[in-house]
């Protein structure tokens, strides 16, 4: 059967490859994603691994469980560490996250990208990471001195010796370029900004005293790193921790891999479309592949093979197809790699270039999904050519399969839909965790359940789409029309691969314009306030990166305006929980922002170490106004606080203190956000012109009204729908080869009907439009079936998510209407070769009587 | 279009003028070649022939003969090796595909044997194809003569899979003839079909030489089939080797025995 079945497959090269590419698509996108993510992995654990070499032991603020790489601790530490036996040498620095850069414009670089980190130089170049560059100036001594990472000179083309202006907690500051650093032997981080002062001056600019974020210790030749931490412990005080360089080494590992985890996470779910997507091209393939066999399958059976036997060569088949597309997958795996590595640096992560590295997970995984995918999309077919009757041999007309009853399909194609919506409602409706799991595998049956009605619908709905073809067309328009209605099991499963792939498109399409519709109604609602100011650099991805508190003090003088009210964030851990927590000036606040706050809860946060909680969180929380809850702070430890008052809106955090009791327990840093009010009489522009000047000389502040505040979030929007959408197109491309697969073979099958054609005068143009227009059908009705889906998906997502302020459910229509005209047009290209196959199909074996 | 320009330029009154008035289509000196060098197939050897304008002309000739490759090389479907096949006054070998495929929509009709409709379209749809495919009416006269003749008005509506052997043949004999061709090649168009049924095609065909003046060229091994013919062309390794007039089934096979002893 192994003998047969590999000659079978050489035989029809052209049905091995259709289904190859079909596979190799499929499978590139997850061997391209395991290649990209390992081959970060790889560079990040060689360069922590090189750059924290020498340091045995690290010495920090113990802090819990938060980020301890920016709270400091005194700074005699450092002369205690120094005397602990075993300390070869020992350095102390300080890092901070609430520092910008200016670039020539005065613009902030890095803007919504990766952050900006300010360190101390540190003097011994065996604890530290940081390396002046060959010839490129030299380490900053002074107060006027600066070095930054070659990629940030070099994206800012700034040179040795240029001003550049850093803002810091107290404001603009100008310095002169003396060096360029690399981090180990990388010219970038990752992409951050990265800004190095000496060690006075960083503490002076980043808000510390005499004290240390960090303290970086070699032990001495025959003290193992262990043994040093230990001894360091156990003379520190309270408050400071040591650990061994191999561990904050594997912390700072995880913090990565856990990001690139997110970003492998979602990568592969965009990945599992597209395999979704070509399981149902393999399936449709084979099925045919099947159906075209009948004959020789028969004849198979006739001479003695049991079907079982006949089971066993298609799935055979099956799986050489599929181990040589997974392993062409694999190595389009690393063209893909290549292309999201692009994509990531387009939109600035500075993920390191370098050779791509294969692991065999990656070889693993992809050939893995490979061999399950077509052997699963074998099975079917399979089944059905094990029950071919050896009588088909001998029939004149290939003998169609026994089809199931329109009933039986309509009742299993509804059960498996229902099943779909079921699970995609528990998921969106009933709380029971797991919510993305449950809807992702919801609308996954749902199509497989769709996919089995729709050739219920492929005939009516063939009839609607190609009804002005007959009369534009002609006999070519009309036979195209036909031809899509022969099969409709063919029809709408090769339809049914593009529907998946539109019905994303429009879902993420109908969710996007629905979010920025409720964020302009939201906003609108939520902000008096006439102008927002915020940061422009971002350091930390839940927390706005504060501005300087100089700021809303130096807003206070102007007449122009009547309320500056700032708003700082912070964290927090309650009941175990890492909480972002917020703070404001209980007099003010809701002159500038509506929290719909109940009773005089506002009034009442103003009392020292209270707390006010959005009403939905408290009901989760399982707490009650008058509650008290122990918070812990990274800065002051423990602190108990009281549940004073609730809020409806909670848009803006869920927990807020008074700026008082914030400043009482956080290092502070700056204002997340201020907010400020035009005095009666003074129009915002005014307000604004009045105080530009004090705006610009902090750099990377931005004033935004209500309408640029919507502006900005609907731009932040719309990047993250054309990042979805491009990742879905391949999906989409995989069904539209699905398309040009489904047709190759149909013409094979349809070879006498064209040859017949041809004899009797059709023109190789008109050949040409009546392939053309079958694609353009089948792909109309995929995209029409992915349309409606797709705006039904937004619709539950959206009510679902209503309580958390979806207000508005809007279908971007243009949209819509332009993803339809697309995927009719990718049927014109799905058909290019077909229709050129069949246009140049011989047409003497048509005729001939064999 | 290319095929009509060509007969103004042809000079009248000269011998192809004269020819070309007499004779439907004619082959000279085809030849058809398969393959090259020592496993080259002759297919056509030298065929030369002629089919008069009005007459109903069957060719004969045991399996492997070049009885198809003939009909083929002259109706336009396959190309010649060498020699020449004229249709009327054309040079079939002066058209490229698109002037080759007009002539054949407007000038030559087809009957196959088998599978030799669109199973996708209605009976009445197959036999209009030719025009349909040209973006032309049908002419409603000669439309319903035909339909008359072939008797199929009840069934216009039905699909081919609806249609019994001999219907399906006869739809596509109305279909050859409803864009009233200078000439209809025929290829076993009885061969699929029981006796009654073939009876029916083939005085139909007749009919359509006697009452409508129709040229048809018919490839038949069948001595009966041979007779509804006003003349048979015997074929052997690609070359003519005998004719016939007016046929009887006996006398044909007599006419095959003589040449295959």
């Amino acid at each position: 059967m192994l003998a047969i079945s590999l000659k079978s497959l050489l035989a029809h090269k052209v049905r091995f490859l259709l289904t190859a590419v079909a596979i190799v698509l499929g499978v590139s996108l997850v061997a391209g994603t395991f290649i990209f993510t390992d081959t970060i992995d790889a560079q990040f654990d060689d360069l922590f691994e090189d750059i924290y070499s020498g340091i045995d032991v690290s010495v920090r603020a113990d802090v819990g469980d938060f980020r301890a790489e920016t709270e400091p601790f005194p700074g005699d530490v450092l002369d205690i560490v120094l005397a602990v036996e075993g300390v070869e040498i020992a350095e102390g620095g300080v890092t901070s996250l609430a520092t910008g850069v200016l670039d020539k414009e005065g613009d902030p670089i890095g803007g919504r990208g990766p952050p900006t980190l300010g360190f101390s130089w540190a003097e011994v170049p065996s604890l530290t990471p940081m390396r002046i560059k060959e010839g490129a100036g030299r380490a900053p001594t002074g107060s006027q001195d600066i070095v930054l990472d070659a990629n940030t000179v070099a994206n800012a083309g700034f040179a040795l010796g240029d001003t550049v202006t850093v803002v810091g907690l107290s404001g603009p500051e100008q310095f002169e370029l003396v060096g360029i650093a690399s981090f180990g032997d990388q010219d970038s981080l990752l992409g951050a900004t990265i800004v190095l002062f000496d060690l006075e001056k960083a503490r002076e600019l980043f808000g510390y005293g005499d004290e240390y974020t960090g303290i970086s210790v070699q032990a001495e030749a025959g003290v193992t790193a262990e043994e040093l931490t230990e001894r360091i412990s156990l003379v520190l005080p309270a408050g400071v921790e040591a650990v061994t360089g191999e561990t904050e080494r594997n912390e700072q590992v995880a913090e990565i891999n856990e990001a690139l985890s997110f970003l492998s996470i979602g990568l592969l779910s965009f990945a599992g479309v597209s395999v979704f997507v070509g399981a149902f091209i393999i399936q449709n393939t084979f099925r045919i592949v099947v159906a075209q066999r009948i004959r020789e399958l028969a004849l198979l059976r006739a001479i003695g093979a049991t079907g079982r036997q006949i089971r066993s060569m298609v799935i055979i088949e099956a799986l050489v197809v599929g181990i040589v597309g997974s392993v062409l997958g694999v190595g389009f795996g690393f063209a893909m790699a290549f292309a999201i590595r692009g994509m990531m640096n387009a939109a600035g992560m500075g993920i390191p270039l370098g050779a791509l590295v294969l692991l065999p997970r990656a070889v693993i995984a992809a050939m893995l999904v490979g061999m399950i995918l077509t052997l699963l999309s074998s099975l079917l077919p399979a089944r059905q050519a094990s029950r071919i009757s050896p009588v088909a041999a001998m029939r004149e007309e290939a003998a169609r399969t026994p089809r199931r009853s329109l009933h039986t399909r309509a009742l299993a194609g509804s059960v498996i839909t229902g099943l779909g919506v079921l699970l995609i409602g528990l998921g969106l409706f009933v709380d029971i965790g797991r919510s993305i799991a449950y809807v992702g595998a919801g609308a996954a049956i749902a199509f497989m359940g769709i996919s089995v009605l729709a050739p219920l619908a492929a005939s009516p709905l063939a009839d609607f789409i190609g009804w002005p073809l007959p009369r534009l067309f002609g006999i070519s328009g009309q036979l195209a029309r036909e031809n899509t209605k022969r099969q409709p099991r063919r029809t709408a499963s090769t339809a049914s691969a593009l529907m998946v792939g539109v019905a994303l498109v429009v879902f993420f399409a109908v969710f996007g314009s629905s979010t920025k519709a409720s964020i302009n109604e939201t906003i609108f609602e939520l902000f008096p306030a006439d102008l927002t100011f915020s940061s422009t650099s971002q350091t930390d991805p839940e927390l706005r990166a504060p501005i300087s508190p100089a700021f809303a003090e130096r807003l206070g003088v102007y007449d122009e305006l009547s309320v500056v009210s700032a708003m700082q964030f912070g964290r927090v851990v309650i009941e175990g929980e890492t909480q972002i927590i917020g703070a404001f000036d209980p007099e003010t606040i809701e002159q500038v922002i509506v929290l719909d706050a109940i009773g005089d809860a506002v009034a009442a946060v103003a009392a020292r170490d209270s707390v006010i909680v959005s009403a939905s969180f408290l009901e989760e929380s399982g707490w009650a106004v008058g509650d008290t809850v122990t918070a812990e702070f990274a800065h002051t430890g423990e602190v108990a606080l009281t549940i004073v008052g609730t809020y409806e809106h909670g848009d803006f955090g869920k927990l807020f203190l008074s700026s008082d009791t914030y400043l009482a327990n956080f290092r502070y840093m700056g204002d997340s956000f201020v907010f400020v009010n035009a005095a009666d009489g003074v129009s915002v522009l005014a307000a604004q012109d009045a105080i530009s000047p004090t705006v610009e000389t902090f750099g990377n502040i931005k004033a935004q009204t209500k309408s640029e505040i919507v502006e900005d979030a609907e731009g932040q929007i719309d990047q993250a729908l054309a990042l979805f959408t491009g990742l879905l197109l391949f999906a989409v491309m995989i069904a539209v080869l699905g398309i040009t697969n489904t047709l190759t073979l149909s013409i094979y099958e349809r070879t006498r009907e064209i040859g017949l054609l041809r004899a009797v005068g059709m023109v190789r143009r008109q050949v040409r439009r009546m392939i053309r227009w079958e694609a353009v059908i089948i792909a109309t009705f995929g995209a029409m079936l992915g349309v409606g889906i797709g705006i039904i998906l937004g619709w539950a997502v959206v009510r679902a998510l209503a309580d958390e302020g979806f207000g508005a459910f809007r279908v971007p229509v243009g949209q819509v209407i332009l993803a339809l005209v697309l995927a009719a047009f990718s049927g014109v290209l799905a058909a290019v070769w077909p229709a050129r196959k069949a246009s140049r199909m011989n047409i003497l074996d048509a005729i001939s009587n064999e | 279009m290319g095929a009509g320009g060509m007969l103004s330029e042809t000079e009248g009154g000269s011998v192809t003028g004269d020819v070309a008035v007499r004779y439907a289509a004619r082959l000279e000196n085809g030849v058809k070649t398969y393959g090259e060098g020592d496993t080259a197939i002759h297919a056509l050897n030298g065929a030369t022939a002629e089919f008069e304008r009005g007459r109903f002309t069957a060719i004969m000739g045991p399996s492997g003969s070049g009885k198809s490759t003939l009909l083929h090389c002259i109706a336009g479907l396959d190309t010649l090796t060498s020699g020449i096949a004229y249709i009327g006054e054309i040079d079939l070998s002066t058209l490229k595909d698109r002037d080759l495929t007009l002539l054949r929509r407007e000038r030559i009709g087809f009957i196959f044997q088998s599978y030799n409709l669109i199973p996708s379209l209605s009976a009445e749809e197959n036999i209009l194809l030719p025009l349909s495919i040209g973006g032309k009416q049908p002419d409603e006269d000669w439309y319903g003569t035909i339909l008359d003749t072939v008797g199929l008005r009840p069934r216009l509506t039905h699909r081919p899979s609806e249609l019994s052997g001999g219907e399906q043949q006869r739809v596509a004999a109305a279909r050859a003839l409803v864009s009233q061709p200078e000439i209809i090649f025929a290829d076993e168009p009885s061969g699929n079909l029981d006796s009654k049924a073939s009876a029916e095609l083939l005085g139909f065909m007749r009919h359509a030489v006697d009452e409508f003046g129709q040229t048809i060229v018919m490839v038949t091994h069948d001595p009966g089939t041979a007779a509804y013919a006003d003349r048979i062309i015997f074929l052997e390794d690609g070359r003519i080797v005998d004719e016939m007039y007016d046929p009887t089934a006996d006398s044909v096979l007599d006419r095959l025995k003589s040449l295959g002893g």
